[in-house]
């Protein structure tokens, strides 16, 4: 593995838009021309060597084959692992907005939490996230048809509001409480909470969201029979019947 | 003189049926308008002359010195945020765009704080609607959700909605059936055919359950839906099938209750229902007399209604990441120009206090709240009474608004043409002096 | 300026791939000139092009944007040089607009539809619009002021009413759409064909069509009427087109040009009673237009990918929306229109989409004389206007159209006579279907041909068209069309090798049509009470003011205005 470390030089406070710390932009490249590489910290252009101190072993070598090491505070620094399709980024600390945009594949680790947007439009690989997500996690763009449309997202913690919006396919799992919406006009794809939340599944089309606290049940769901899954009872829903959909919705049973 | 079929340039139904007698220059008398109108066009005590802060306090100076203050401050700045926008002119707003580009900021409208979730409900679903003559002509049917224009419209009635008359509603109210959704007893509601009380925060719910309802899959709907029987849903939903041609108008009490723009998202699309079986339009009340503007404007510009960040010379518009409180709430901006707005009145305080911290360049014929927190403030005529230019109703069309009197002060779009000069000659002074990094 | 040694192509002017000189002089063509000289030696070069419908400006563009920053975000490019930021693909913002024309070597389009209350707003983004001569067509044909001239069969009133509509619009001409169609569509309803009245008018879109055609006519304006047939999108609909062309054969032009101009024939030549069984029926269009002289067509060639679909025919927007399930915005236009935008993808793997595609083709290639069909794709309901270069590089190439065949539905080839159809269009052809026809059309004199006198317009390919064979080399044709190797609007290069270096500003074509006073005074009449009873606005507040057109160029026209010039 070629391993690059990258460590913000001090807090960050105007935030950056760092779209370049993904391993496929950095493994054909050598250290100095990956510390050459810019980031826009508001309208200035700069070296990422300018804000981040970047070292690591000497390249060139496949992205599968290449590990970041985002040590420190990036809750500040949005878009990382944007596009990624292989290899590693592992953070320390937390991230800002829009990481792992439209990831293909690879593997992106938050020890901390994650800002709003993680993994929107994702396509492949795996996000885990110690701590919580923000809004919009596997979530679309605006007025896009679909969001993310295949690989995993694990968040340890709770996630926020329109979790998966859009959601076309993959799996979403979040241990904790999910915020208000979650697989909102969902067309695919699985949604597991651990906790509890509030109308899932709006206007969902297809797809399978799994609820294991409490949830507030749109009109639109025709109450099913009770089912078994993992040991545990669930209460079935079909919807949502706003949109002649064909979702399923599960919520533990006597919860609800 | 008088000025005849003038035009208001209070809210957003641009009434341009406003005469006015001027006097030694000045307005004596405003007819037809109602009374939010009237004291708008009226006026009242003004911001003397340019002032900078110096040692902490506002010292009065010259345009051309407030002008260069502003661009010292706009070109410091890593991501400066140009807000405000809605009570000027499309002029103004063009020219505001322009340096927002050329400053590389942020520019956003006060829509952020009242329909900006209506534009993103758009995004999702597109927006069925109308102009309003064709809602006094047609409409025998009109809903008011979470808004009560009896308080903030107040001649929306009588020239477009429940008391117009037109070609096919001839009979006016009397034929009309008006009905009123909101989580509480309003002026609108004393007067309507029909009042919904719902839950706070429950307008989703609500409209879905309508949406089952009316597509007549009422037997999966529960008993009571956001504190609704459903029999009260059912003749509600029975009210808007038999309407002919229904209008439905919503308000900020639905798109910043719980749901925000989901309940735009859920509406527009009742709407789009209705239409499989009579037809039916929706709109949302603009207040500010040119919020729809700055949208359309912005829109033909960069491509998207607000929110626009251009700090990295392409636009780029993302509401929750780019909208002003956005940024505000994460400190993620460090100087702001506003203009034709008073944010420390109308955002939270958290917001505000983070607001406080930077400089701000202020645009304005009044003092205000906003005023307090300025660096450098510049007085402006007021535009629709002192300036003409271009507005957009609250249906999107446009319409001149007069100048009704002279006036000593700069237009706003003269003021930003100031700015933006300075901000020029300024950045080629620097870049001579190898002060300024250049990106290109 | 000189350009130098270029093949030419001026079909107006008989010149079909000529090595010549072009002088340009203050803006315009002349016989000699001094100054900059552009070495065009053996590369194709014609006049600038022409987009006689194209939806470019207003309301409908801009909710077209405000509903897809999923489009915006596509296609952006960075405020750079002398050019501000660019944004969208189907739905691009102004600038995009002007760049990406004068990109292809286009330096002229019409907006293609705009009700008069709502052209001020029209006329502010043709301003913000850099480069292009632009102009914007008036729709007139749900108008009640119209329809109750129609009713009383008051064709002098009907002109006075015309020619204050395009003054207040600062229109260039008339526009008809879905007539009858739109006013039903306010109560929720369509009319079903040329004969079925409109609710509450008593009048028939027979009728409307007629009655607009002869004041066109008395007005002798420079362009006839603009139409889209009632039924349009609908399979089994070119018998629509085919009633509304016949019923039409006895407007006698005013000018030397056509009696009616039909926008996106490629929606209304449609077979089949659904879609189940649609298929191509334009054999059939092709050949009426080929055996009649009174009317002109526009393709509305349909391609596969992202379009969004924007049109005054808003019963037929909604039908899309609810076929597609996508976003629907409706916008009905008080006493004058309604209309809509739904976003669409086209697919190949949908066989009503391939036959469509088909259509287009086939009715450009079946039509004999190239002067009456003109290369559109209605942008953006077809496609975006960004993608001329594919549908020309089909028309010149057969092996290309087999290729793109053989990747389609295979049911294709018994919906449509395509496949058979051997013809390949030459650079004369692409010249008047791009240039000289849409000129003509339109009646625009200075522009479309290269003679003396003519705007200073040209473009230049980097093509050497006595080389390349198009029909082979048609990914060449392809590339060189999309990249002008220079655009020349009025004397000035505003793009090089695909690079904008200048952004003047272009004019907007209005006409200024004159009626009797007697008739103006009656139509007042009418005017007065429907401002008071029925629009929301007050006639002092409604005209579209001066300060919005900045750069006219007002052609005249109306009863006792001067005979106007034919175009060449």
């Amino acid at each position: 593995m070629r391993n690059i470390v990258i460590t913000p030089l001090a807090p960050i406070r105007i935030s950056v838009e760092a779209e370049i710390l993904s391993p496929d932009i950095f493994a054909p490249l050598s250290m100095e021309q990956i510390c050459g590489l810019d980031v826009w910290q508001g309208n200035r252009k700069k070296k990422i060597s300018d804000l981040f101190r970047v070292v690591g072993d000497e390249g060139p070598a496949k992205p599968e084959e290449t590990a970041l090491r985002l040590e420190g505070d990036f809750s500040r620094v949005k878009r990382i692992a944007e596009g990624m399709t292989a290899g590693t980024v592992d953070v320390t600390g937390s991230v800002g907005m829009h990481a792992g945009n439209n990831m293909l594949g690879g593997k992106l680790s938050i020890l901390g939490n994650a800002d709003d947007w993680l993994g929107r439009e994702m396509r492949g690989g795996s996000i885990i996230v110690e701590g919580n997500a923000g809004n919009y996690a596997g979530a679309g763009y605006r007025g896009e048809r679909c969001g993310m449309r295949g690989g995993e997202i694990e968040i340890r913690g709770n996630a926020g509001a329109y979790l998966g919006e859009h959601l076309c396919g993959g799996n979403i799992r979040v241990a904790g409480d999910a915020g208000d919406f979650p697989g909102a006009a969902n067309q695919g794809g699985t949604i597991f909470i651990g906790g509890s939340c509030h109308l899932p599944g709006a206007e969902m089309t297809k797809g399978t969201i799994i609820v294991n606290g409490k949830a507030k049940v749109l009109p639109g769901y025709q109450k099913l029979e009770i089912v078994t899954i993992g040991g545990e009872k669930y209460q079935k829903y079909a919807g949502d019947l706003v949109e002649n959909g064909k979702g399923e919705l599960f919520i533990q049973a006597g919860s609800s | 003189m008088r000025v005849e079929d003038a035009i208001c340039s209070f809210c957003g139904c641009l009434c341009d049926d406003i005469n006015v007698e001027v006097e030694e220059n000045k307005v004596k008398r405003v007819r037809h308008a109602c009374r939010l109108g009237s004291s708008k066009i009226m006026g009242h005590e003004r911001i003397r002359s340019p002032m900078v802060r110096k040692d902490g306090e506002l010292k009065e100076v010259s345009y051309q010195e407030a002008y260069e203050r502003a661009a010292e401050i706009l070109l410091a700045a890593s991501k400066p945020l140009l807000y405000g926008w809605a009570s000027t002119v499309c002029e103004a707003q063009k020219k505001g765009i322009l340096l927002a580009e050329e400053v590389g900021g942020v520019l956003d409208s006060t829509a952020t704080v009242c329909h900006g979730p209506s534009v993103i409900g758009i995004e999702e679903k597109g927006l069925p609607g109308a102009t309003l003559g064709q809602v006094k002509n047609r409409a025998d049917t009109i809903v008011f959700w979470g808004c009560n224009p009896a308080e903030a419209h107040p001649r929306h009635s009588l020239r477009y909605s429940s008391n117009a008359c037109g070609r096919f509603t001839s009979e006016g109210r009397s034929a009309k059936k008006i009905i009123v959704v909101d989580v509480r007893e309003t002026r609108t509601s004393k007067n309507a055919d029909m009042q919904v009380i719902i839950q706070p925060g429950t307008d989703y719910e609500v409209i879905s359950a309508l949406r089952m309802l009316v597509a007549g899959k009422g037997d999966v709907v529960p008993e009571e839906v956001g504190g609704v029987a459903k029999k009260e849903l059912a003749s509600l939903a029975e009210m808007l099938l038999a309407a002919k041609f229904g209008a439905v108008f919503f308000g900020l009490g639905i798109t910043h209750s719980r749901g925000r723009y989901k309940n735009i998202d859920n509406a527009l699309s009742l709407v789009a229902d209705l239409n499989s079986h009579t037809k039916f339009v929706i709109m949302p009340m603009r207040g500010h007399y040119n919020v729809g503007g700055i949208g359309q404007v912005l829109a033909w510009s960069s491509g998207y209604p607000m929110s626009v960040d251009f700090t990295r010379q392409a636009p780029y518009f993302n509401p929750g990441e780019t909208a002003a409180c956005d940024l505000l709430a994460k400190a993620d901006t460090d100087a702001a120009l506003i203009i034709a707005a008073d944010p420390a009145s109308n955002f939270p305080r958290k917001i505000v206090e983070e607001l406080a911290k930077m400089p701000i360049i202020q645009i304005d014929p009044y003092e205000n709240p906003t005023t307090l927190l300025a660096d450098v403030v510049i007085p402006s005529a007021i535009a629709g009474v002192e300036a003409e230019g271009t507005a957009y109703r609250m249906d999107g069309l446009a319409l001149r608004m007069r100048k009704l009197v002279n006036s000593s002060y700069p237009s706003d779009e003269q003021i930003l043409d100031g700015i933006l000069e300075s901000v020029r000659s300024l950045r080629s002074s620097m870049s001579l002096r190898g002060g300024l990094k250049d990106d290109n | 300026m000189i350009i130098r040694g270029g093949i030419v192509y001026d079909p107006a002017n008989g010149i079909f791939g000529e090595e010549m000189d072009l002088c340009i002089d203050g803006g315009r063509i002349v016989e000699d000139a001094k100054g900059e000289v552009i070495d065009a030696r053996g590369l194709l070069v014609m006049p600038g092009g022409v987009d006689a419908h194209s939806h470019i400006a207003g309301k409908k563009m801009n909710t077209g944007r405000i509903m897809r920053p999923d489009d915006s975000r596509l296609g952006t490019e960075p405020r750079s040089g002398v050019c501000r930021p660019s944004t969208g693909y189907t739905v691009p913002n102004c600038y995009a607009m002007g760049y990406r024309y004068a990109r292809m070597g286009y330096t002229t389009a019409f907006e293609a539809a705009t009700p008069i209350i709502e052209a001020r707003h029209t006329h502010e983004e043709l301003e913000e619009i850099p480069i292009l001569d632009k102009g914007a067509l008036t729709l007139f044909g749900n108008n009640w002021e119209v329809m109750e001239c129609v009713h009383d069969k008051d064709i002098a009133k009907l002109a006075a009413y015309v020619a204050w509509g395009l003054r207040a619009a600062r229109g260039y001409g008339i526009k008809i759409v879905n007539p009858g169609g739109g006013e039903a569509w306010g109560f929720g309803s369509n009319v079903k064909g040329l004969y079925d009245p409109v609710p509450n008018f008593d009048v028939t879109p027979a009728e409307i069509i007629h009655a607009l055609a002869e004041a066109n006519e008395m007005l002798r304006l420079p362009h006839s009427i603009h139409l889209h047939f009632n039924n349009l999108g609908k399979p089994g609909n070119y018998t629509t087109a085919l009633e509304t062309l016949e019923a039409l054969k006895d407007i006698k032009p005013s000018r030397m040009r056509q009696a009616v101009h039909v926008t996106h024939m490629q929606f209304s030549a449609y077979g089949g009673t659904s879609w189940r069984d649609f298929e191509s029926k334009a054999p059939v269009i092709a050949d009426y237009i080929n055996r009649h002289n009174h009317a002109t067509m526009d393709m509305g060639q349909l391609l596969f990918g992202a379009a969004t679909t924007m049109t005054a025919d808003a019963p037929l927007e909604y039908g899309n929306a609810r076929l597609t399930h996508n976003k629907w915005s409706n916008h009905d236009i008080e006493l004058e229109e309604s209309s809509g935008v739904v976003p669409m993808v086209y697919s190949r793997k949908m066989l009503v989409n391939a036959v469509q595609w088909a259509i287009g083709l086939e009715l450009a290639l079946l039509t004999e004389d190239p002067w009456k069909v003109l290369m559109t794709t209605d942008s953006p309901n077809g496609s975006p206007f960004v993608n001329y270069p594919e549908v020309i590089a089909l028309l010149m190439s057969k092996p290309k159209r087999d290729s793109e065949m053989a990747t389609l539905h295979a049911e294709l080839s018994k919906r449509t006579s395509l496949g058979g159809i051997e013809r390949e269009l030459d650079w004369s052809e692409i010249a008047i279907m791009t240039r000289a026809a849409p000129a003509r059309i339109l009646g625009l004199e200075d522009k479309g041909h290269l003679g003396f006198g003519a705007d200073g317009d040209v473009s230049i390919y980097n093509l050497l068209p006595e080389e390349v064979d198009a029909s082979k080399e048609h990914a060449t044709v392809k590339k060189a069309l999309a990249t002008a190797k220079y655009t020349i609007k009025s004397g000035i290069v505003v793009c090089k090798d695909g690079k904008i270096i200048a952004t003047p500003r272009g004019k907007t074509y209005w006409v200024d049509a004159a009626a009797a006073q007697a008739d103006m005074d009656r139509l007042m009449v009418d005017l007065q009470e429907k401002f008071e009873r029925y629009y929301s606005v007050q006639m002092s507040n409604y005209a579209v003011q001066d300060v919005y057109v900045t750069n006219p160029k007002v052609i005249k026209a109306g009863i006792g205005a001067e005979p106007l010039k034919e175009v060449a």
